[in-house]
């Protein structure tokens, strides 16, 4: 008896017509995420079957893995007799505590000579003359049996494992994130892939405005966004320069503004060339100056490409708890400064006026700055791939 | 000991020494060779090319190995002259250069090649109005080093190769970085060949490399395989660490910059209480080199002297024969000066505590050889 993992879809089920394109979909990303570790894939309608012998690892992978509604942990049997079944099945329950108990069979082999409803009977018979002091519980058991009947072999399982659920990574497209190294932005990172866009990140980087550990900070988040999607591509603009002639041109209380509506433009920029169809940032309405609605319609009015902005109507508390469900919040709040929080003047203005803004930051050449900036990018792939070789090196 | 001898040579990092044991016993197979044991060790060679070529931005075949800068020097000087020059042609030089490179000019020189010198002003620059001057037709090599290894003295590489440029399009440009890897930012669009020393970045030595512009032909100084400047067997152990300590090198320059400069005020603070005492250091120098010249101690009696406290620092190059530091008296057409220059050279791993505790040690070794030098006058 082996052990198995079976995957169910969860709201894939509900797209009728490209059902096989999101499926699909599931199924590359799993075997993308499971290449280093030795497993067979089995797919059936409306389910996946994996076999492994690093059962905690596959398990741990498809925690993290979008699209997946439920997982069970079961049993392989290399027989379909009803008496093996029988016999590995009181086996197994050896080890459980339960008072009630339901057993649903599933029969895929329908040249199986009986049918599910009587094997279930059958079953459920064996165990409660074999178990002392239980009983069937059809609606609301303690335990639930299933077992499935394939062609020369069967599964058992009971235990289910909640999925992440959403859409498979990738199946909506790409999208450019904003990654900072706050709290905010991993969330809506995480929130975005959950509907199925696949993430590249774009990091404004200030040397020596801002250290080295910020942007080691800012690889390691998306390093953590990346065990959602296999890998993730992180930009890292040098934006020093900008920063510098922002500070210099412009009035103190539109700093944050006009740095912002660069940032924009960049991202945009750069969404463009690498086929991203939105910008995904973390800003959160009426958290800073910069996230007033005027001054995110400031901001915004620089570019086309849509703003997804997952975390928009969160309160902080709520950022929070799904930062340290997903694991991010620990390295957001390391306290390495980044291009956000320097130069920060003492009172940004809160509701920035679009013609000022358009006035104030034609004092410097932005246009060529930014263009210089995405053209002069650095682009790293996370997790970054060792080669056994990186000691060494 | 407090080491205070950088500049000469580095101590090798425990890190890169590993990976020199490792490459050497796991990794010991010819590259050239066709079995799985030379597969990997070609791997691990192309690995650490890679990341040379992409830690200075330039091709992977622009990157040669070679045994340190001497050799780097010679096969760029005497390889170029080699294959541009003839009779008559002519190579520039600095006034401020490294032994070697005037051993190499000399020999080129007996050859039929005309050798002519770059004046430069009193902080050491270059003097832009002479380098114009001089640059002909004739010219196929100006060779000046990034930072000068007596005093530290940095030069402006890319004013000075738009400067080559503009007179003459064909003449190359090589500069011999040794002193300025790790130490200032670099770039290698600034000229056309470069040298570097692993021995200098706390890498094992024994490893050099050359940058050469691809479209910089020269001719080979070896002989042994076509198509190859340098033949021979791969020395991967070398190459690796080479790599690892390159990397190091290039991490935080502005923050090691930063400690070191406070370590050179704190020393040049404390020896300015000493009046006889001349520090010659100006704005161009960097804050890794500190030289000084001591007036009226004989420099090797001084480091021998504080060798015995465990405190090691440099002399001019030329010192041991009792010669004349020629930076230094370039720059301040003294004779005194230039005759007892010691070398004190940082490192971003020198601790404010050694500082501390060699000014202290200074101090009493000055005091004592000063007092004997009053009573001999």
């Amino acid at each position: 008896m082996e052990k198995i993992i079976i995957i169910k879809y969860g709201e894939l089920t509900t797209k009728k017509d490209n059902i096989n394109y999101f499926i699909n979909a599931l199924r590359d990303n799993i075997k993308k995420s499971l290449k280093d570790i030795d497993n067979k894939i089995i797919y059936d309608h409306g389910r996946m079957f994996i076999e492994t012998s690093d059962y905690e690892n596959v398990l741990n992978i498809l925690k993290k893995t979008f699209g997946i509604h439920e997982i069970n942990i079961g049993y392989k049997l290399k027989t379909n007799s009803l008496e093996e079944i029988n016999a590995e099945l009181l086996n197994l329950l050896k080890d459980k505590e339960f008072k009630t108990f339901k057993v649903t069979t599933k029969r895929s082999d329908k040249s199986y000579p009986i049918n599910s409803m009587e094997i279930s009977k059958k079953v459920g018979g064996t165990i409660l003359k074999n178990i002392p002091n239980i009983e069937v519980d059809v609606h609301n058991p303690n335990l639930e049996i299933n077992i499935e009947i394939r062609k020369n072999e069967a599964y058992i399982y009971f235990e289910k494992i909640k999925g992440i659920g959403g859409y498979p990574v990738g199946t909506l497209g790409k999208g450019m994130l904003m990654l900072s190294g706050g709290i905010d932005s991993p969330v809506a990172g995480y929130l975005a892939m959950k509907r199925g866009i696949k993430l590249e990140c774009i990091y404004f980087d200030s040397p020596p405005h801002t250290s080295k550990e910020a942007l080691n900070k800012v690889k390691e988040l998306a390093s953590i966004l990346s065990t959602y999607q296999n890998d993730i591509k992180l930009h890292i603009i040098h934006f020093t320069e900008i920063q510098e002639q922002i500070y210099k041109n412009c009035p103190k209380e539109y700093m944050i503004t006009i740095m912002r509506r660069q940032m924009y433009r960049i991202a945009e920029l750069l969404a463009r060339r690498e086929n991203c169809k939105c910008i995904i940032n973390g800003e959160s309405i009426g958290q800073v100056a910069s996230q007033t609605l005027t001054s995110i319609s400031t901001i915004n009015e620089v570019i086309t490409t849509p703003v997804i902005r997952p975390v928009c109507c969160l309160d902080k508390l709520e950022i929070i708890d799904i930062a340290k469900k997903i694991d991010t919040y620990e390295t957001s709040i390391l306290p390495y400064e980044d291009c956000c929080t320097i130069f920060v003047p003492e009172h940004p203005v809160i509701n920035p006026e679009r013609k000022l803004a358009r006035t104030y930051e034609e004092a410097f050449d932005f246009r060529t700055l930014n263009l210089q900036s995405v053209k002069n990018k650095n682009t790293i792939k996370l997790p970054e791939e060792k080669s056994e070789f990186s000691n060494i090196l | 000991m407090i080491y205070l001898d950088y500049s000469s040579t580095t101590p090798v990092l425990k890190e890169i020494l590993e990976s020199f044991n490792k490459v050497s016993t796991d990794y010991f197979a010819n590259p050239n060779s066709l079995h799985s044991l030379g597969i990997k060790s070609h791997e691990l060679l192309l690995n650490a090319t890679k990341q040379i070529s992409s830690l200075l931005k330039i091709k992977e075949n622009e990157v040669i190995y070679t045994s340190g800068s001497t050799e780097s020097n010679n096969m760029a000087i005497i390889g170029l002259a080699l294959e541009k020059g003839k009779r008559g042609s002519h190579i520039l030089t600095s006034k401020l250069e490294h032994e070697s490179i005037y051993e190499i000019c000399s020999y080129l020189e007996k050859n039929g090649f005309i050798i002519d010198y770059v004046n430069n002003d009193e902080n050491g620059l270059i003097d832009f109005e002479d380098l114009k001057k001089k640059v002909t037709n004739d010219t196929i090599l100006v060779t000046i080093s990034a930072v000068n290894s007596e005093m530290g003295i940095r030069q402006p590489l890319k004013i000075i190769k738009q400067v080559i440029n503009k007179e003459n399009p064909n003449c190359i440009f090589h500069s011999d970085m040794t002193a300025a890897v790790g130490k200032i930012p670099i770039n290698l669009a600034d000229v056309d060949m470069a040298s570097f020393d692993s021995q200098k970045i706390y890498g094992v030595k024994g490893i050099g490399m050359l940058y050469k512009n691809t479209k910089v032909k020269i001719k080979p100084l070896f002989y042994g395989s076509k198509n190859e400047l340098r033949p021979g067997t791969p020395i991967v152990p070398l190459i690796a660490s080479f790599s690892k300590a390159l990397r190091i090198a290039l991490e935080d320059i502005p923050a090691k910059n930063e400690k070191v400069t406070k370590l050179n005020e704190k020393i040049c603070n404390k020896l300015k209480e000493y009046p006889k005492i001349l520090i010659n250091k100006n704005k161009n120098t960097i804050p890794y080199v500190l030289n000084i010249s001591l007036m009226d101690i004989k420099p090797e009696t001084f480091i021998h002297a504080l060798e015995k406290h465990e405190v090691y620092v440099g002399s001019n190059t030329a010192c041991a024969s009792g010669k004349m530091s020629p930076t230094v008296f370039n720059l301040y057409r003294d004779k005194v000066r230039a005759l007892t220059t010691i070398r004190i050279s940082l490192s971003y791993l020198t601790t404010t505590e050694e500082i501390d505790e060699f000014l202290t040690i200074f101090n009493n070794v000055y005091t004592k050889l000063s007092e004997l030098a009053d009573k001999a006058q």
